[in-house]
């Protein structure tokens, strides 16, 4: 999925999105109806569907597998306990056009991260504010991403925190899992725009721009751990979002995991430059 | 237009020339006619355009396929491939054959049709294959000699064997210089056995001990990579393993697919459609419908029941069993649904072949790592001469 600075790409149910004419969007679909409408006939804006609550629904999945048209789908696994295996149902679609799974860091993920991983889908894992048992979900799948040589398709956000790590700059959390304001702005069913992870829509941050920047000048302001923090840049306070007393304690094992694979991928990758180099300088046979 | 292909295994007669021990499918004369191909065909060609497939593969297999004749190919080749270019698609054809009726007279379709290859069948040694008249022995002894004519026609020729005790008990050593050197094939395929349709007695000789299969198995792996693999020798599935481990773009057989329900179905000569060939020829319970009798393929696939099994069937076996946390997911999911049926009468547990396919995995693994360490050994021979005279690079 592409990321635009300008302007921002609205997220929005449905309805509210046939308005969008050549506007950069995506459609949040949750029934059958709404997924064919924009398989059938996509405005030109539409950068792809969000479809929630439709994983178990066989037969959008045959509708998904037989449109030409190849826009991509962002598929939510809103319980990954009960509906991981339902991911067989998209092999069919994945045929036909990119497909991304999204789900909550919660319990049964490590299982649906498994499963998406033997199906090659790429993941996006909401990690929100993450519970003692969400973290060790996390962590396991954290581990599978990073170890397991069978993985070939990112998972979100290990992939992305991992490449900053290793010297790239991938952008924070807040980008990386789509939820910077200034990059993608979330509406509900009203029309109003409304900050990630949170339901209320009169939040004052959301009308201004520079919500992540001023969040976390607020955060470092008010004392929290982040100003000392070593993972401040790739996470920006996202995890003080929408609680800022959560401990850091749990996902900054998950960073340091992360730092120490991204570690031996730079020192691997320098020896083998360095080795490359003297390869090039070796002499070489002459032509004859 | 999508870059999916669309196969079907197509039995244009049940009808063979030979009997062999563990054929599992219910032999009738029955034939198709040429005057049903243009009906066939049109069902095919809606159901991929309801697809948005642009190619459609035909793997003609019987009974005995060359029971039909080369003419009848060639008029059943030229009503299919107008039709399929009419409607802007594409029949590609592959012929599976037992080369017992196969003459010079075949060479012209074989080259126009099905761009001059074949595939056949062998096993080592041959105790099963038998003709009507002359047993086990004969058959090889006339099937060898058609291959060799075959293959002085200037045709490429694939050879599917099926292992049994007998090979078990010869060694992977002499199983594949039987078929490098005294045939002298650079591409067959193993497949195991699974004993399809009614009980037999004889088909006791094809339950294997998995322990037995997986030693063979990794045994045949390793010489085919000691000997095979540098020198152009395709010994399925292992090349398509060794590709799959080294990064390559791999084709696995249908056996490890995510959900074979998704690419073939198999029609035999009165239309009837299932899932592959051992299903249409064996097990009634499983039929999808009849192409000639239903309007709309695409409406058959969607609403059978019997189908639904075989679609919900991954899905089941990551709930079920043991499948989720094994590291060989991606290229297995669970095998085989009809050699898991055919064994324990459900299609709804793994392969039973799973401790075997466990193994050749791994092989396969150790082979590839061996491969890519060899692809990278200048740079790491290098490193280390490096090393010697500079400690500081690790």
């Amino acid at each position: 999925m592409s990321e635009e600075a300008d302007p921002p790409i609205s997220i929005l149910p449905s309805a509210l999105a046939e308005t969008q004419g050549d506007r950069p969007f995506v459609a949040i679909v949750r029934s059958r109806q709404e997924l064919c409408r924009w398989l059938s006939n996509p405005l030109p804006g539409l950068r792809w569907l969000q479809v929630e609550g439709m994983l178990g629904d066989a037969e959008a999945w045959t509708e998904a597998a037989h449109s030409n048209c190849n826009i991509p789908l962002d598929v939510v696994v809103s319980d990954p306990a009960s509906e991981f295996s339902h991911l067989y149902r998209l092999v069919d679609a994945c045929a036909v056009r990119a497909i991304r799974v999204t789900m909550p860091a919660a319990p049964g993920l490590a299982k649906a991260i498994r499963l998406a991983a033997a199906l090659r889908l790429p993941v996006r894992v909401l990690p929100g504010q993450p519970s003692a048992a969400a973290l060790q979900e996390l962590h396991d799948a954290l581990q599978f991403y990073l170890h397991e040589a069978t993985v070939e398709a990112p998972v979100e956000f290990f992939h992305s925190v991992l490449a900053t790590m290793c010297d790239s700059d991938a952008g924070s959390l807040w980008t990386i899992l789509e939820e910077d304001p200034d990059v993608f702005r979330h509406y509900d069913a009203d029309g109003r725009a409304r900050m990630p992870r949170t339901s209320d829509p009169d939040r004052s941050e959301i009308t201004s721009a520079g919500f992540v920047k001023d969040h976390l000048s607020r955060l470092i302001t008010q004392g929290a751990e982040c100003a000392t923090c070593p993972w401040q840049q790739p996470c920006r306070g996202y995890f003080k979002w929408p609680d800022p007393a959560y401990s850091c304690e749990g996902v900054k094992q998950l960073f340091s995991s992360i730092q120490t694979a991204g570690n031996e991928i730079r020192q691997d990758v320098a020896s083998f430059a360095e080795a490359d180099k003297g390869i090039s300088s070796e002499p070489r046979e002459a032509t004859r | 237009m999508s870059e999916r292909v669309f196969s079907v295994i197509l039995l244009p007669t049940s009808d063979c020339n030979v009997a062999c021990d563990y054929c599992f499918e219910h032999k009738e004369p029955h034939r198709l006619s040429l005057v049903l191909v243009p009906l066939l065909t049109r069902r095919l060609l809606d159901h991929i355009e309801n697809q948005h497939i642009e190619e459609c593969e035909i793997y003609w297999q019987g009974g005995e396929v060359m029971i039909m004749g080369p003419a009848w190919f060639e008029d059943a080749r030229k009503i299919m491939d107008r039709a399929a270019a009419e409607r802007g698609r594409r029949f590609v054809h592959y012929l599976q054959t037992n080369l017992i009726g196969y003459t010079p007279a075949w060479n012209g379709v074989i080259r126009g049709m099905f761009n001059n290859s074949l595939g056949t069948s062998m096993d080592y040694p041959n105790i099963h294959r038998k003709l009507f008249n002359g047993g086990a022995a004969a058959y090889t002894e006339l099937w060898s000699r058609k291959l060799r004519e075959a293959k002085a026609a200037g045709i490429a020729v694939g050879v599917i064997a099926v292992l049994h005790k007998g090979s078990l008990e010869a060694g992977p050593e002499r199983f594949y210089r039987y078929f490098t050197e005294e045939l002298g094939l650079a591409d067959f395929q193993v497949n195991t056995p699974f004993p399809g349709g009614p009980a037999k007695e004889v088909e006791d000789g094809f339950q294997l001990d998995n322990s037995e299969l997986a030693e063979f198995m990794v045994g045949l792996f390793d010489i085919w990579m000691a000997e095979g693999y540098s020198s152009g020798v395709s010994v399925g599935p292992f090349n398509s393993l060794i590709d799959h481990f080294t990064g390559e773009q791999a084709r696995l057989p249908c056996i490890w697919k995510e959900n074979c329900s998704n690419q073939f179905i198999s029609v035999d000569a009165k239309g009837t459609v299932a899932q592959c060939d051992c299903w249409v020829t064996s097990y009634p319970e499983y039929f999808f419908g009849n192409m000639f009798r239903e309007p709309d393929l695409t409406g058959m696939l969607k609403t059978s029941r019997a189908r639904r099994d075989f679609v919900e069937r991954p899905k089941r076996l990551v709930e079920d069993e043991d499948c989720l946390s094994c590291r060989y997911l991606s290229i297995c999911h669970g095998g085989c649904p009809v050699r898991t049926y055919s064994a324990l009468g459900t299609m709804m547990a793994k392969d039973p072949y799973c401790e075997v396919y466990k193994a050749v995995f791994a092989c396969a693994e150790a082979h590839a790592a061996e491969i890519l360490r060899a692809r990278a050994a200048p740079i790491i021979s290098l490193r280390e001469r490096h090393k010697a005279v500079d400690p500081c690079l690790v």
